[in-house]
């Protein structure tokens, strides 16, 4: 009885993290953020090599999370993983269909095509203004 | 066989109100030369004050008008079916406070957007457990982590969409542009059938 319970645990584990492996990968694969970068570094060839990053990145994240790793290593070593994460949450905030539909539409009703830039700062800079207001005012409340 | 002209309607045209649209100024044209230009300057269309921004001109209205003038003459018709026009008054200036009011709608809704979204994923909570995990210690406020998080968020979008305040990374379009080309190419091709009355016949229509 024992074995079977321990088969079924396996199982549903590995079924679980089969679909959301694949949800994940998915997602990235629809946003188009890795064919974009290899676009802007020209790195075509390499797309491989990203390939392995998101899955080892997607294993130890999946790790750390679930068992109870401690490193104790310096505090400065979370400002480039800080940095790195806001990247590329900036990047998926930026991917998202959204954003990329809203800017022709706004240019084409109020003609101002030559300004979209300026739009797009804004954009930029509100996600980065209401990032910091939520960490620094926010969640103190 | 002097007489076959190879005309090419163009994608999209300008014109000024009360213009007249001849061949040549909607149209690349190859011909022997005075039949160039006499097909050249033979005139399709008067913009009048009714229209609005965009007359469509189909390649048969073109052809009709070249088989008036001489029917001998052979057109071979290449390339897209229908040109666009459009009409272009004088350019719409936008008010300075409308715009300011179209970038702050879009700063603070950027803004609200993104502390839904940490709220939605709990973010804080992941923040402080990746504290935890990396240090050893706990902290309610992560802010060395959550700082460079905030401005790493900027430059992402700006890597993503190509633009360094204007200046380009590289020569490549962005997504944004190739976004704006898609928008402008569907709306062309909406236009070209809906403003086409050829292109379209219902049965009421005689």
């Amino acid at each position: 009885m024992m074995t079977i319970n321990i088969l079924i645990a396996i199982f549903m584990g590995l079924a679980g993290g089969l679909a959301v492996g694949s949800g994940f990968v998915a997602f990235l694969t629809v946003l188009g953020i890795i064919p974009r970068l290899t676009q802007l570094t020209k790195t075509v060839a390499l797309i491989q090599a990203y390939e392995w990053a998101i899955v080892t990145g997607a294993l130890t994240g999946g790790w750390v999370s679930l068992r109870d790793t401690k490193l104790y290593l310096s505090e400065l070593i979370l400002v480039p993983i800080g940095l790195i994460n806001g990247i590329f949450i900036g990047m998926l905030a930026a991917a998202l269909t959204e954003v990329l539909n809203v800017f022709p539409i706004l240019a084409k009703r109020i003609g101002i095509a030559d300004k979209i830039v300026i739009l797009l700062m804004a954009i930029v800079f509100g996600k980065v203004a209401g990032s910091l207001f939520h960490w620094l005012y926010f969640v103190y409340q | 066989m002097e007489k076959t002209v190879y005309i090419r309607l163009r994608h999209r045209v300008q014109v000024h109100p009360n213009d007249c649209i001849t061949v040549s100024k909607i149209a690349q044209i190859v011909a022997a030369q005075p039949l160039r230009d006499r097909i050249g300057n033979l005139q399709i269309y008067k913009v009048q004050s009714s229209d609005k921004n965009i007359v469509v001109i189909d390649v048969m209205r073109v052809l009709s008008e070249v088989h008036k003038t001489d029917p001998e003459i052979d057109v071979q018709a290449v390339g897209p079916a229908q040109a666009i026009v459009e009409i272009v008054y004088d350019r719409r200036t936008y008010s300075s406070a409308l715009f300011a009011l179209v970038w702050l709608l879009l700063f603070v809704g950027a803004a609200l957007a993104i502390m839904n979204f940490h709220e939605d994923v709990s973010m804080q909570l992941v923040h402080k457990r990746l504290y935890t995990i990396i240090t050893g210690r706990t902290s309610e406020h992560p802010l060395l982590l959550q700082i460079p998080y905030s401005i790493g968020l900027g430059l992402g979008m700006i890597l993503f969409f190509n633009h360094l305040f204007k200046k380009r990374i590289n020569e490549e379009p962005s997504p944004l542009e190739v976004e704006m080309f898609n928008y402008q190419l569907d709306m062309d091709m909406y236009v070209a059938m809906k403003e086409n009355k050829e292109s379209m016949k219902k049965i009421d229509d005689h």
